[in-house]
């Protein structure tokens, strides 16, 4: 069938293998089938060779995480997040691959008081223990939130759907830290509640289209060309991608608007006084769309350095933790392998901490029980003085 | 949701219950996605067709797996990580894929004796990363060093850069634990200096799988170096690069590395990675020299002397480790970046005496021309060892025929240099036909009575290495199955 990859873009790959390695499924299973090089050859097979789509083959994309780390390992540049994007969206466009739960599950994402509503809900659910545990869910789901209040119309900060209702803290800590540096800052909460990139990885993609349109929508209202900081890895990689996603000139120029918080602070690290640093050494954990798509985890480096007593590497090549947005409760299995590697890196540089400047990727290390916090959560507190 | 790791029911086919049994269900597949997948390598030899793959994780496993073989008369395919680029891990005749992924254990570090053992799933650059914070690392580095594994580099005797100064993988490999074909266990070598009787071990360094599996290797640790120093010098012709090779190492200067790229494939890489190499130039040198602090800034001084003797247009010195890195990456990558150029490619890699480096290059320019068929070269050229990469669209009418005819053109010119058919990659079904260019028949009928040796039956990866005409290379006698099944 035909799985809407352009054939240039199939064509790309000449089979070296030098992704394997960094595939987290190739990683734990070493079975070709579960690799991006395997992947795109079972791509091959059903869009030029017609080969049936098999339970094996829906396996393999299935199983895929997006993490993306195949990318820049790619000596040929083959794009295959767009790769998996498209067989993913034609597979569920012809029903071969569910995204049922997905779908039931993602329509409440762009209704913030419904989701808002819901979290508390589970928030009771999971403090009663009642949910099961292989959810993963945080303990700490937040029974209320602060309100968001602007604070001036220097920068957007885009605030997503999930991360808001259940890590809304580590907004106020952004803000906090954008407005030390002496810029005004306008919570996008409701006007824009989801950017969609949870769709596009599972194969909605008119849900996520649709989702990209509003969020344009709403932040380019009389021609606004603010700057869109996003604190989440995630969301930041989906809406600076929605040039390809949309295929238009507006929303190209939207995604040039986009910045990863981390990204932006590295540019107005000179506005921030200087403060006495945390005394903790923290390991950083790079979110896949923040290192691998965005390609900006150095600035996470440069923006966290001063406010902590030392940062740590993992000597795991940015490998991913296994969480990928909804990944972890699709596939929890494949997910926890993936993670005991990650949480294997981490403790053999024994930090105080961990920073993960992604919601998902937080959570999902937080249920093995490692202690994480966002960046700007640690810049925060050093600014307010802990340090 | 349907999972393949779920347990099915007892498989109808007997071959494949017996392996469930030995195995466990969920490693042994039989789908013909995996079964498409393991029929091919890097290479773009296409006419593969496996048999059930299996993924063993014991010595003991691999042990069942070649006794159910034998039991139901079929061939054995070992499989580390697929990036072999002659075919030799390519499955002839429905045989079962043993994939060495999942033993994938660095079993003991000894530092003391300065040996470890490791399982053949390991990748190679992850062993030298685990070794590194000791101080030392494995000195084998193929250019897929960063995926390919210790049992793939004991099948083919990888090389890799520095091999020129520390030697190829049969240097650094003291014992190896062997399944025969028959299912038997053998410990070939030894960890002692000069071990007793027959180098069976060098005998089954290279075999490409056709003498038994390896399932633990030993392998020698080398220091890390305490000063590394790296140069880059370009010329205006590929002439003047060779000679300037061959009078490096003429002098007495043994450098860890000395790697050219022609000026097509240095485009590639810029394009690439911006490695910062000169795309102006007709041919550039990557030289590195290791030791003390001292001896490296003479060998810096002596090669710098002789690039300038041999014209060279501009010679840097890496000043920090990032460069270093940098000028790096551009040359290990050197053979994905071709995709920028053409989808395909066919990379050869014949071995000619250093002195005879630049007549053979020319050669193989005057070909390529005649065949119209674009080429690049990245090769390891203290050791000769040439590795022209012939790119092109497979999906261009009667293109692979001009490629196959330059190829086997290329291969001739060099065997007439007085060079060899493959410095690491391997036979395989690759330069099969070619063996008999190479060797006579008196040769070739011992190679054949060694592999019968191990291999009475013709169960280890058949089809491979040796000519048609010897035993355990027809394969006519093997399985087929329609290409193209899935289920």
């Amino acid at each position: 069938m035909d799985l809407k990859i352009n054939a240039d873009d199939l064509n790309s790959c000449v089979q070296c293998g030098l992704c394997l390695p960094h595939c987290p499924t190739y990683r734990v299973t070493g079975d070709e089938a579960l690799s991006p090089r395997g992947r795109i050859r079972l791509m091959r097979e059903v869009q030029d060779h017609g080969a049936p789509i098999t339970n094996e083959v829906r396996d393999a994309f299935d199983t895929c995480v997006q993490c993306r780390g195949c990318e820049p390992a790619c000596p040929s540049g083959v794009p295959y997040g767009r790769l998996i994007e498209s067989t993913r969206e034609s597979l569920v466009a012809v029903g071969e691959l569910s995204a049922r739960p997905q779908r039931l599950a993602f329509g409440v994402l762009a209704r913030p008081r419904l989701l808002r509503f819901g979290s508390t809900l589970l928030a009771v659910v999971v403090r009663l223990r009642l949910a099961p545990k292989r959810l993963g869910l945080p303990r700490d789901l937040p029974f209320r939130r602060t309100k968001h209040s602007a604070s001036g119309d220097d920068v957007f900060l885009f605030t997503g759907c999930v991360m808001d209702a259940w890590q809304r803290d580590v907004h106020h800590a952004g803000q906090r830290v954008i407005e030390a540096a002496g810029f005004g800052v306008t919570p996008t909460a409701d006007i824009a509640p989801c950017c969609g990139a949870l769709h596009t990885h599972a194969g909605l993609g008119a849900d996520a289209r649709g989702r990209a349109e509003a969020t344009i929508a709403a932040l380019s209202i009389g021609g606004d060309r603010r700057p869109i900081v996003v604190d989440s890895a995630g969301c930041g990689a989906a809406m600076k991608e929605y040039g390809h996603l949309l295929g238009t000139a507006e929303a190209a120029a939207f995604a040039e608007r986009v910045v990863d918080i981390q990204e932006w602070l590295a540019d107005h690290l000179d506005r921030l006084p200087e403060v006495k640093p945390l005394d903790i050494c923290v390991a950083i954990q790079d979110p896949c769309h923040l290192r691998h798509v965005q390609r900006a985890h150095a600035a996470t480096r440069v923006a966290l350095a001063p406010f902590v007593h030392r940062l740590i590497e993992l000597d795991d090549d940015g490998l991913c933790c296994g969480a990928g947005g909804a990944y972890s409760v699709f596939h929890p299995e494949i997910s926890g392998d993936v993670r005991a590697r990650k949480v294997d890196a981490i403790d053999q540089v024994s930090p105080d901490l961990v920073a993960s400047a992604n919601p998902g990727c937080s959570m999902h290390l937080a249920a093995a029980g490692v202690e994480t916090a966002h960046p700007m959560e640690l810049i925060d507190r050093a600014l307010r003085g802990e340090g | 949701m349907t999972t393949w790791w779920r347990r099915p029911s007892r498989p109808a086919d007997p071959l494949i219950a017996d392996l469930h049994d030995a195995l466990a269900p969920d490693r042994v597949r039989n789908d013909g996605a995996e079964r498409s997948l393991t029929s091919h390598d890097a290479s773009v030899f296409d006419g593969g067709v496996s048999g059930p793959v299996c993924f063993p994780t014991t010595t003991g496993e691999v042990q069942a797996i070649m006794r159910i073989a034998e039991r139901h008369d079929r061939a054995v395919v070992p499989r580390g990580a697929g990036t072999g680029l002659a075919g030799g891990a390519i499955p002839l005749g429905a045989p079962i894929v043993v994939c060495t992924g999942k033993m994938n254990n660095v079993v003991q570090i000894d530092l003391e004796n300065r040996i470890a053992w490791v399982e053949p799933g390991v990748i190679n650059l992850d062993l030298s990363k685990q070794l590194r914070p000791k101080g030392f690392h494995f000195a084998p580095d193929p250019s897929s060093q960063q995926v390919c594994t210790l049992g793939g580099n004991v099948a083919n005797n990888s090389g890799g850069p520095h091999c020129l100064a520390y030697g190829v993988t049969d240097a650094h490999v003291l014992a190896i634990e062997v399944v025969l074909p028959d299912g038997q266990v053998a410990m070939l070598g030894g960890l002692e200096d000069e071990p007793d009787g027959l180098d069976l071990r060098g005998a089954f360094v290279g075999s490409e799988g056709t003498l038994g599996i390896a399932t633990k290797i030993a392998v020698r640790l080398t220091p890390n170096p305490p000063a590394v120093r790296t140069m880059l010098l370009s010329f205006s012709s590929v002439r003047d690069a060779a000679q300037t090779v061959s009078d490096v190492i003429a002098s007495g200067v043994v450098p860890a590395a000395l790697e050219v790229m022609d000026q097509p494939m240095v485009t590639a890489i810029e394009r690439y990675v911006g490695a910062g190499y000169p795309t102006d130039a007709a041919a550039v040198l990557l030289a590195e020299v290791e030791g003390l602090d001292a001896g490296v800034d003479i060998d810096v001084a002596h090669i710098d002397q002789i690039g300038r003797a041999n014209n060279a247009t501009e010679i840097r010195l890496a000043g920090s480790d990032e460069e270093r890195a940098a000028l790096w990456k551009g040359r290990k990558t050197a053979f994905g970046a071709v995709a920028q150029i053409a989808p395909d490619y066919y990379l050869h890699d014949t071995v000619v005496p250093r002195a005879k480096l630049a007549d053979v290059l020319e050669q193989i320019y005057e070909i390529v021309d005649r065949h119209e068929v674009l080429v690049l070269n990245v090769f390891h050229a203290g050791d000769g060892n040439l590795h022209p990469l012939l790119v092109f669209d497979a999906r261009e009418e009667g293109t692979l025929e001009r490629v196959h005819a330059a190829g086997a053109e290329i291969l001739r010119a060099s065997l007439e240099a007085g060079g060899v058919l493959s410095g690491e990659h391997g036979i395989g079904v690759e330069k099969q036909q070619y063996m008999e260019e190479l060797f006579g028949q008196a040769d070739l009928d011992h190679q054949n009575r060694l592999r019968q040796a191990f291999d009475p039956a013709c169960r280890a990866n058949p089809g491979k290495v040796l000519p048609a005409g010897h035993s355990c290379a027809d394969i006519q006698a093997l399985r087929d199955v329609p290409t193209g099944v899935w289920g």
